[in-house]
């Protein structure tokens, strides 16, 4: 993890701050969430504890802490405790994987009367040059926790929707992962960094003997890759279990699916489980399609110059271009996490059958559908002359 | 360093591997299958076999372990347990079959030493990774191809073999 | 092992991180002053709890799992193959390798069009 101790502990702190910032995003998350819903149907929402009710967080922290503690009778205990801990594990190991924003480099720097030496250090939980299939590896064990939270509770309810949910999650996981085929076809790489810094500068490709250029649009995924970027997200609706796909947690028929026997603090990491599935989404769909943290038409280097014109150092300006485009990248992940929000309050639920068809019938056809017509149009770009 | 790693993974493999034999409940059996699969993807990326230990992850801990967890919890399976468990020829068939398994096993790593020759160590960094993953598909599409579409094919008859057997006489799904 | 340690240290924090909240959840919350046999039954709306043994579940839950392991590995597959797609058109190969995963698509295509006519996936 590193040469020397210093290096070894900004990692490691790296590692549990990002974690932790995946964990702080939940109150913020449902705040927005209550407040959004309650704007859309034209209702108040929590607005007494705090200025815009932004306390009511802390209230329910404080309220979910003194629940008392409680086990159903038959229920089996153990697995009844670890299954939010799973809960947590899938959303947490993605989202390490992937790039926050420009790796830092340290020149040479004086601390504790020591001279440390130049660093690296990437603003990422861990670069791994298999990245993608990774993350997809992360997610896929997200079924666990529901069935161990369904048969651990010893309820009907929980019980069929643990049953429910990984139907639902292992069949929308085929068109999660199909839709990405095509990206990895135009990018050819599993690492994030090369597929963020493919997308830098203006859109220009390669087209039968003629490079075409349009330089008004970013380079981004999305312009190469509409279908699949369209199905990855109508997928990644699924995998988070949200509305217009919470089948499992459907009020009306099942309580609240794999949850129902649970309270307190636990039900909140459910929940942190959740809405990290959800940070993961928006942050791959940034990624892949919408040019990771850069800047439409602004290069890293400019802002690096702009830092350093105006009398910074160069470790300074460093963290700085790096901070910039953290809050960039963090910019056009909320966007994509409020869309969760938006349809949620929009849409009705789906019925089971019409969500296992869709899956299947539509979604995975088309998919592959795109996976075709992309390795297609790039045999026909490569060897076609016109 | 790294062979302390080894062998902490190695450790927890062969325990994980032992309670899925030892213990009781199916349930915790497929569990602790689970983690030991899991063990054995990060053995994997210790020995720097990266493509393979995320295709493990998928395929067997994410795919294979969810239907063996669905159908244990779905099936009432007192009955059966107590079948499997209990009578002297079956217990002498499984210790038969354990005996088999652990020759095979024996006889295959015997017969392995000194066929691979382990090379020197190198670190591979995230385009090191890349580069191995394209060398292998490399492989697979031009030396294994025929295999490769055998197994296409192969998995279309699973499929459909899957199809008939669940619609045999007395199922939910039958055909009347 | 320089990829690994890092991944593995997560691992580890995530699963201390989550018992420790589970743990302080136990240790703050009140207790359970007076034990009933009505509180600790599982819920079910109010009514009696009824145990069968019996439960019937429909096969298509098994049928869904089992095809998702089969299309799960024929995808797994074709990520080895679009990472190297370009390479292979570099080289003036592009016909070549463009079929060789035609024919397996072809029959991935023609398996998942045949449980579809078949009616596998029919849920109602």
């Amino acid at each position: 993890m590193g040469s020397d101790i210093l290096e070894i502990s900004i990692n490691a702190i790296k590692l549990i701050v990002i974690f932790l910032l995946m964990v702080q995003l939940v109150p913020f998350l449902v705040w927005v969430e209550r407040r959004g819903s309650a704007f859309i149907q034209n209702r108040f929402g929590p607005n007494r504890v705090g200025p815009l009710g932004l306390l009511q967080l802390l209230a329910d922290a404080i309220k979910f802490l003194w629940k008392e503690e409680f086990v159903p009778q038959k229920g089996r205990a153990f697995l009844f405790y670890a299954a939010p801990v799973v809960a947590l594990l899938p959303g947490a190991l993605a989202f390490a994987a992937i790039p926050l924003s420009v790796p830092v480099y340290l020149e040479k720097f004086e601390l504790f009367g020591q001279t440390w030496g130049p660093y690296r250090i990437a603003i990422q939980g861990y670069e791994l040059g298999i990245g993608i299939v990774f993350v997809l590896d992360a997610s896929s064990l997200g079924a666990y926790s529901l069935l161990m939270a369904g048969w651990g509770s010893s309820n009907k309810y929980s019980l069929l929707g643990a049953l429910r949910a990984s139907a639902q999650v292992i069949s929308y996981e085929l068109s999660l992962g199909l839709s990405l085929v095509g990206v990895l076809l135009l990018y050819q790489s599993f690492d994030f960094s090369d597929i963020i810094s493919a997308q830098v500068g203006p859109l220009s490709f390669f087209f039968a003997g003629h490079d075409v250029k349009v330089p008004f649009l970013p380079n981004w995924g999305i312009f190469y890759q509409p279908l699949g970027a369209l199905l990855f997200f109508a997928a990644t609706f699924a995998e988070t279990n949200r509305l217009p796909f919470d089948l499992p947690e459907a009020e009306s028929e099942l309580v609240a699916g794999y949850h129902t026997e649970y309270g307190g603090l636990k039900m909140l990491m459910f929940y942190i489980g959740e809405y990290g599935h959800m940070l993961v989404a928006s942050a791959l769909m940034v990624t892949f399609f919408f040019g990771g943290y850069h800047i439409p038409f602004i290069s890293i280097e400019g802002v690096r110059t702009f830092f350093l014109d105006h009398g910074f150092s160069l470790n300074g300006s460093n963290l700085l271009t790096s901070l910039v485009f953290h809050l960039v990248f963090l910019l056009k992940v909320l966007f994509f996490l409020w869309v969760f929000i938006w349809v949620r309050w929009t849409l009705p639920r789906f019925r089971y059958d019409q969500l296992m068809d869709l899956g299947w019938k539509v979604m995975l056809p088309w998919a592959l559908c795109n996976t075709i017509v992309t390795a297609l149009v790039l045999l026909v770009a490569k060897e076609a002359r016109f | 360093m790294e062979g302390l790693l080894f062998y902490i993974l190695a450790a927890f493999i062969l325990v994980f591997s032992l309670a899925v034999i030892v213990v009781a409940n199916p349930i915790f059996s497929a569990l602790f299958l689970v983690l030991s699969m899991i063990s054995l993807a990060f053995m994997f990326f210790l020995l720097q076999a990266y493509f393979i230990a995320t295709v493990q992850l998928i395929v067997y801990a994410g795919a294979v372990m969810v239907l063996f967890l669905m159908v244990l919890m779905l099936f009432d399976l007192k009955k059966e347990i107590d079948i499997f468990s209990s009578g002297q020829r079956l217990g002498g068939l499984k210790i038969a079959s354990a005996g088999l398994l652990t020759g095979l096993l024996l006889w295959s790593i015997h017969y392995s030493i000194g066929l691979f020759q382990l090379q020197p160590e190198k670190v591979l960094d995230a385009q090191g990774q890349m580069e191995q993953t394209k060398t292998l598909s490399v492989i697979l599409f031009t030396k294994y191809l025929f295999a490769f579409e055998a197994l296409g094919f192969l998995l279309l008859l699973i499929a459909i073999g899957v199809v008939a057997l669940s619609r045999i006489k007395g199922g939910t799904h039958a055909r009347d | 092992m320089e990829t690994l340690l890092p991944i593995l240290f997560l691992f580890v924090f995530v699963v201390i991180f989550g018992s420790f909240l589970v743990f302080i959840a136990s240790k703050f919350g009140p207790k359970v002053k007076a034990p009933s046999q009505v509180k600790e039954e599982s819920y079910e709306c109010g009514l009696e709890v009824q145990e069968s043994k019996t439960t019937k579940i429909s096969i298509r839950f098994y049928l869904t799992a089992i095809l998702f392991i089969l299309f799960d590995i024929e995808i797994i597959f074709m990520y080895p193959w679009a990472v190297a797609y370009k390479d292979f058109l570099g080289s003036g190969k592009g016909l070549y390798i463009f079929l060789g995963m035609g024919v397996f698509l072809a029959i991935f295509i023609y398996g998942l069009f045949w449980e579809i006519k078949s009616k596998a996936l029919e849920w109602e």
